[in-house]
């Protein structure tokens, strides 16, 4: 036991990192925002730790407190820049933001140390902190997935317009949620840069953003419990399919385009159908047709003309 | 029902416009609906009675005009707001949310009036409140209060929503269609809550599109086309009056008669 | 200064082709295809494997590659983004899916490329096709940057006139517009669907030769790089739109030029995405966009 532990320390560390990544999508994602800011901020963040470590060698919590505080403040302003676009525009700027911050590290000269990123960040950081940490967060975002926050983060997902009239501010909750991601993705940086001590701007690609969606979609995007079994699959899977020799990668491929047809919740949601089934819960829905859209044209033109002032929900 | 028509109204629209470039959704449609009384909004598609509801909870910009509950302005305030000051609406389409069941989908309503401090309410017990109860109660929905939307019949789901607009205990309520899709008995039901709730002194508005129904229950019915107002007064009259029979009702409140 | 010129267009030129099936797709039928990169380079590769045996002329492998890249795309529009449309309607709520899927499409189409071609660049060295350098007054011009600024301007004209007259174009519009209203007026999505994801795929196709020309050798990870640039000029110039593809691609690819002529080569990656964020930021629908009339 203790031989595999030590064996294969890297890859256990690094399924905690890759859960609070997957998370950095995932909170997002529960309220309908399309963005992938927070692999933008786990690059931020493990700049933000390795410089403070190097330079003024602060404690590791100290360099990760700071990191995300960092991430979380630009997180929130990146979401009023952000604020009119939606779905897949959005996901393109995020996108971009994500490019930007891997350009910007490598032009950052001395500071950052160019294309070849920054060595010997050594630090305090323990694989138990890592740990410590990871529960915390999971503890915190269990709270939001029971009682009125539940309620709340449903409908701002679902209806931003019923939210509206509920009196829930959408605006304002998917701020905190652009803040909360940013937290969360600089902190997987951060812990990152200190356990590896180095950190360079090839780590922050196109790839590391297809990782972190691919996670949370096949894990599960309703909760944290989705994006654990997201990243525990996609940080082992890679030793696992060694056995399929060459063709690991076309197995890999072929793997996300299953779940992406078939699981549309994810394994977790998967998990919890069947799990229902089994209860015989979700017995036949007996859902009458709804009757014809009486002033479907009505709406139409609402959408059509007002498309644009709702488009950002005020 | 002690309200007379000079009582200040809970809701007061006047002179309310929405332009979308060139056409003119609503231009010039206002009204005053007292606590205690039902009212009825009547036109034919298109005539810009979904639009004016919109207008009304802030949903929209309004061109021109003036919004205004329990006497006080409300055109230029977030839509955010109205919930807080007892407006409370239905959608025309069934908009539950589908991941929460029936009793969590009315919980959402009440919400809003918590008791404690915020992060109390959030990491609380959950426990259904008293106007949760009494909402899933009056609609009759006890039975179901477990079941997710998507297992409920089309009726069902809009008295869910009933309810849920009920669980924030509103002192305005905005129908959208209420009974569509409904059978017989069931919209006598809904009529018969609508009418008990107007007796507690709930101020409602209705946009509906079975005329028999408005008839019954409504106490007043203001007849809208191309976005004004066409005729007011009590449902026998606006149904008789001749433009409205021309602009909306044709043979088929004829039929009915 | 001139050449300079022409070599962005060039660049352009190939944005272009690359862009403009994505895009159709995209503004029309409302799918985000992120395998188009995979198809632009897997038709390349197969083209490349067959020169190998037979020695093609240019016209061949041009046609070779928009055929490998049709079947590609309509194996993937068939095989996944149908598949999930299917099990999920509402296309705004099956948007991650597709994504999701095409990711998945692009490392399997990317993982069997490195396979096979053992991630070294490949090329066409063994085609009939020589290039050729042509002096026209004061600029040097080669033969295959004329064929691919004739390809690309050909096939976005054709494609133009296909969206605005043709009976076909006129439905895909309108599930572009309203897809509720399109199905009312008898479109047959599916089929709309598959047919604009040929021509997408068989655009893909094209580029993925006339690039591999152009640059000598192409590698299986130059698909990827191409899509953020795709993306770049389609939002640029307004989804759905090809004169704003064209626009966009030719920006992109006069920014990239001048930033890599006078600044540095490491910049020239921020160009892209700067310009998908100041665009986003500024002018949200593009250069030539419509307004957005979908649901948020």
């Amino acid at each position: 036991m203790i031989g595999w532990y030590e064996a294969n320390l890297v890859l256990i560390e690094a399924t905690f990192l890759n859960f609070l990544l997957a998370l950095s999508i995932q909170v997002p994602l529960r309220l309908g925002v399309f963005s992938f800011a927070g692999v933008g901020s786990y690059g931020l963040g493990a700049y933000t730790a390795a410089i403070l470590t190097l330079r003024y060698d602060v404690p590791a919590f100290v360099a990760i407190g700071a990191a995300v505080l960092l991430a979380a403040v630009v997180g929130y302003l990146f979401s009023l820049l952000v604020a009119r676009l939606n779905g897949l525009y959005l996901a393109m700027a995020t996108i971009a933001f994500v490019l930007i911050i891997a350009v910007l590290a490598t032009n950052g000269g001395e500071l950052t140390g160019g294309a070849n990123g920054l060595y010997g960040a050594l630090s305090d950081l323990t694989t138990g902190g890592v740990v410590a940490v990871c529960v915390v967060v999971a503890v915190l975002l269990a709270l939001t997935e029971r009682g009125p926050l539940r309620r709340r983060i449903e409908a701002v997902r679902e209806d931003p317009e019923l939210s509206l009239s509920m009196g829930i501010g959408v605006v304002p909750m998917r701020q905190m949620a652009f803040a909360v991601s940013g937290a969360l993705g600089a902190c997987a940086g951060a812990m990152n840069a200190l356990l590896r001590t180095t950190v360079s701007p090839e780590e922050i690609n196109f790839h590391l953003i297809v990782l972190a969606l691919t996670m949370v979609i096949i894990g599960g995007s309703r909760s944290w419990i989705g994006a654990f079994i997201g990243s525990v699959i996609f940080t082992w899977l890679p030793s696992v399919l060694a056995s399929a020799g060459r063709w690991q990668d076309v197995v890999y491929g072929v793997i996300i385009i299953l779940a992406a047809i078939f699981m549309p919740t994810g394994l977790l949601g998967l998990v919890q159908t069947l799990y229902q089934k089994l209860r015989g819960r979700r017995s036949a829905a007996v859902t009458a047709e709804a009757p014809a859209d009486d002033t479907a044209e009505e709406r139409a033109l609402l959408q059509a003309l007002g498309g644009e002032s709702r488009g950002g929900v005020q | 029902m002690t309200t007379t028509e000079t009582a200040p109204p809970v809701l007061e629209a006047e002179d309310v416009a929405v332009h979308y470039g060139g056409i003119k959704a609503v231009d010039g449609f206002g009204l005053r609906l007292p606590a205690g009384r039902i009212y009825g909004i009547l036109g034919p598609n298109g005539s810009g009675k979904s639009t004016f509801l919109a207008a009304v909870t802030r949903l929209v910009p309004l061109t021109r005009g003036r919004l205004l509950i329990d006497g006080e302005e409300y055109h230029t305030a977030p839509p955010t707001k109205l919930a807080r000051r007892g407006l409370a609406r239905t959608f025309q389409t069934v908009r539950l949310l589908p991941e929460l069941t029936v009793l969590q989908n009315v919980q959402l309503g009440a919400d809003l009036h918590a008791p404690g401090g915020r992060l109390r309410s959030w990491l609380g017990r959950d426990r259904p409140s008293e106007a949760v109860e009494e909402a899933i109660e009056r609609t009759g929905l006890g039975d179901v209060r477990d079941a997710w939307p998507t297992e409920l019949s089309y009726g069902m789901a809009r008295r869910v929503e009933i309810a849920r607009a009920l669980a924030s205990r509103p002192r305005l309520l905005l129908l959208d269609e209420p009974t569509a899709g409904m059978n017989h008995s069931e919209r006598q039901e809904v009529s018969e809550l609508m009418r008990k709730l107007r007796d507690e002194g709930l101020a409602q508005l209705i946009v509906e599109h079975d005329v028999q129904m408005m008839v019954d229950t409504c106490d007043h019915l203001v007849a809208m086309n191309s976005g004004t107002l066409v005729a007011e007064g009590s449902p026998q009259e606006v149904v008789s009056h001749p433009a409205v029979q021309e602009a909306y009702l044709g043979k088929r409140w004829r039929s009915h008669a | 200064m001139l050449e300079i010129l022409i070599n962005a267009v060039t660049l352009g030129s190939l944005y272009l082709l690359f862009a403009l099936g994505m895009s159709v797709a995209w503004g029309t039928i409302g799918i985000l295809n992120f395998a188009h990169g995979s198809t632009f380079m897997f038709s390349a590769m197969v083209a490349y494997f067959v020169v190998q045996t037979v020695a093609l002329p240019m016209w061949a492998m041009v046609l070779l590659g928009a055929a490998v890249g049709t079947v590609l795309s309509v194996l993937t529009q068939a095989l996944v983004f149908n598949l999930i449309l299917r099990r999920n309607p509402d296309l705004l709520k099956a948007e991650m899916q597709i994504v999701v899927g095409g990711i998945g499409t692009a490392s399997v189409l990317l993982a069997i490329a490195q396979h096979y071609t053992k991630s070294v660049p490949f090329g066409f060295s063994a085609s009939t096709f020589k290039v050729a350098t042509y002096q026209l007054g004061p600029v040097h011009i080669s033969n295959v940057q004329l064929v691919i600024l004739v390809a690309a301007l050909g096939l976005a004209g054709l494609a133009a006139w296909w969206l605005k007259s043709a009976r076909a174009g006129l439905a895909l519009r309108a599930i572009g517009v309203n897809p509720e209203v399109a199905s009312l007026m008898g479109v047959d999505r599916s089929r709309m669907a598959l047919g604009t994801m040929a021509a997408a795929g068989a655009l893909a196709g094209i580029a993925g030769v006339l690039l591999t020309y152009y640059l000598g050798s192409i590698a299986a990870e130059t698909g990827d790089s191409f899509l953020i640039s795709a993306f770049a000029a389609i939002i640029l110039g307004g989804i759905g739109s090809v004169a704003g593809v064209v626009t966009g691609s030719m920006i992109l690819a006069l920014a990239e030029t001048l930033v890599v002529t006078q600044l540095s080569g490491t910049w020239a990656s921020a160009v892209a995405f700067g310009l998908i964020f100041v665009v986003l930021l500024f002018l949200p629908r593009g250069i030539f966009g419509r307004k957005e009339v979908r649901r948020t």
